[in-house]
């Protein structure tokens, strides 16, 4: 066992399961090779990035948020234009892509700090009908329906010491993408076991009770709503660059209901969850292209059946089952 | 600008007002009684639609009967949805399971529909759209009055089947306080059940009167519900004369916008206005004690 590695095993299984996590993804375009795969690795990892910023918001501060393909969305246009319009310099254009989508969240979290429930689920659900709409009709800006093609993947990235690394290569790009969302993953793990996270599921559970303790709510639904919403920014940033072409239909109010259905699916409240559950839903239409046109029915009914029978998602799953093999071993 | 085209684009703005409430009504009542939304009320609208064009081209049935037939369809679904989504999950006391269940019935019937039907729109055409009558300058076809007549009709029944039959009067208690009602004698799974067949017989009926003026394809309630939603917000959630009054004002909202701004810009204008009610006035245009989500 080489040294890192051993440093690894003693410091925790946590950080463990995260050098794990990046061999995985170091492995994984090495074995599924093909452009057909490394296409749909990449896809999984910008679903990850949505899942674990709409989690963020909805699974740890409690709050329905119907319009996280705003943000997607935002942080797609916002970017893009900042390079095409403007020749801004690609990583000044994701930061600022980033931030506005962040920014946007922390307005709709204005109306969160009012709202409650199903009057929030509407209002962000009208805030995604808002900002599709503009993408669509502001032609002179966004070019509407017909869309904006041949943006540029990320500049290659000169690290001393090592051959250039081209984003134009798919693979190069997945690394990119999954190593961000790794990233992401490691700092909204800390946050969430930190005291902050604490607060936050303090409000999910009881945001009066919260209150009266001293916790100023209302700035920290406008602070979960911030981060949630980068992160989805963020997604959209690299969404543009890997797709090179964007169209105001992507971000349509329905991917607000992919991008929930990912975080049920996968068990929301947790950030393992939500993940696994973006790369199962990402891959499950690919796994059943064989029923053709049917394939989106069985989705939704698998959708449908989760929340039936199994509501705390593929991590409740994962539970029943240790659980189940721990009583057979035990005496 | 002239008040022709004021009085014009009124009539307009009705029609497709008075549709909306039918949809938004169902919505409301769901609402009012179990307190959650279903997503699928879209589709329920989509497939009210295509049962209405079938009947029609296939049987060569009369469009008043495949209105009726819509009806039929819509409280069928209602009936299943009910069965399967909101009695097994009322009991967990989640607002978002039944929701998120709702998104995936959509899903599931949306494209279904799309294997079935395919993604070319469909031609809905009425003998009623071509009879025009021309009062005071202003043009409206047999068809709009249909509308007018029969939703008009039917919302009229609706509201006094809630003020003045026991029924309508049991559903109202149920929609208070489901435990007190229950002490009383009134089964609410019942009352629960036929509110959501009702709603969703609206929602079907509405399909087959939305169908000649949208572009009919399986995706064709979804751009309706958005603004039904829209609706019930602007109206206050639960509130039967706050949503019939919403949805006039979003069907006006919508024909003036198109004449007067851009069609494209609708959606920007009925959401920019919900969110300004959200922000200063959350229980709608008709104020009720329904406070616990604001």
């Amino acid at each position: 066992m080489s040294d890192v590695a051993v440093q690894a095993y003693r410091a925790s299984p946590r950080r463990l399961a995260f050098l794990a996590s990046a061999l995985v993804i170091a492995l994984l375009p090495l074995v599924l090779t093909g452009s057909y795969w490394q296409t749909n690795l990449t896809v999984c990892a910008i679903n990850v990035l949505l899942a674990l910023g709409l989690d963020f918001i909805l699974g740890y501060a409690g709050q329905l948020n119907l319009g996280q393909s705003a943000f997607y969305g935002l942080g797609a246009y916002v970017s893009t234009l900042l390079v095409t319009r403007l020749g801004a310099p690609f990583w000044i254009a994701f930061a600022a892509g980033v931030a506005f989508a962040g920014l946007a969240g922390m307005i709709l979290a204005l109306f969160a700090v009012r709202l409650r429930g199903h009057y929030l689920a509407i209002a962000s659900l009208g805030f995604a009908v808002i900002i599709h709409q503009i993408l669509l009709n502001w032609i002179s800006l966004t070019q509407g329906p017909l869309g904006i093609y041949g943006i540029a993947p990320p500049p290659a990235l000169a690290l001393p010491g090592l051959p250039e690394i081209d984003f134009r290569n798919p693979v190069a790009l997945f690394y990119l993408v999954a190593g961000f969302a790794l990233l992401t993953y490691f700092i909204l793990d800390q946050l969430v076991r930190s005291p902050i996270g604490e607060t936050l599921i303090a409000i999910r559970e009881d945001d009066v009770s919260a209150s009266s303790l001293g916790i100023n709510a209302a700035a920290w639904k406008v602070f979960a709503f911030g981060v949630g919403a980068a992160v989805g920014g963020a997604a959209g940033c690299f969404y543009a660059s890997f797709v090179g072409t964007l169209v105001p239909d992507a971000f349509f109010i329905t991917e607000s209901f992919t991008i929930l259905s990912m975080v049920i699916v996968g068990g929301m409240g947790t950030l393992i969850g939500p993940a696994m559950g973006a790369i199962l839903l990402t891959l499950l239409p690919e796994l059943l292209r064989g029923i053709g046109d049917l394939r989106l029915v069985v989705y939704g009914a698998a959708l449908t059946l989760v929340v039936l029978f199994m509501p705390g998602g593929l991590v409740q799953a994962a539970r029943l089952v240790r659980d189940r093999l721990m009583r057979r071993t035990a005496p | 600008m002239s008040a022709t085209i004021v009085a014009q684009q009124a009539i307009n703005g009705i029609v497709l007002g008075s549709l909306y409430v039918l949809v938004a009504l169902g919505l409301t009542l769901i609402y009012g009684v179990l307190v959650q939304i279903n997503f699928a009320h879209a589709d329920f609208v989509t497939l009210g639609a295509f049962a209405a064009y079938f009947l029609m081209h296939l049987t060569g049935a009369s469009y008043l009967a495949s209105i009726g037939a819509a009806l039929g369809v819509g409280a069928l679904l209602g009936w299943a949805i009910n069965l399967t989504i909101f009695a097994p999950l009322r009991h967990k006391g989640s607002e978002l399971l039944p929701l998120i269940a709702t998104i995936g019935v959509s899903t599931m019937m949306q494209n279904a529909m799309l294997a079935w039907f395919g993604p070319v729109p469909y031609a809905f055409e009425t003998p009623y759209s071509q009879q025009v009558y021309r009062v005071a300058g202003t043009f409206f076809t047999l068809q709009s009055v249909i509308i007018i007549a029969v939703s008009g009709a039917t919302i009229a029944a609706l509201y006094a089947f809630m003020k003045f039959t026991f029924l309508g009067k049991a559903l109202r208690a149920v929609a208070q306080d489901r435990e007190t009602a229950a002490l009383m004698g009134i089964n609410p799974n019942h009352l629960i059940m036929l509110t959501i067949v009702i709603s969703s017989a609206l929602a079907g009926m509405a399909g087959a009167m939305l169908a000649p003026v949208l572009v009919l394809t399986p995706f064709a309630g979804t751009s309706v519900i958005v603004k039904a939603f829209a609706i019930v917000i602007i109206g206050g959630f639960g509130n039967v004369e706050g949503t019939i009054l919403a949805g006039l004002l979003v069907g006006l909202i919508e024909s003036f916008t198109t004449q007067f701004l851009d069609p494209g810009l609708i959606d920007i204008v009925v959401f920019g206005l919900l969110l300004a009610m959200l922000a200063f006035r959350p229980t709608g245009l008709v104020s009720e004690r329904r406070e616990e989500n604001v």
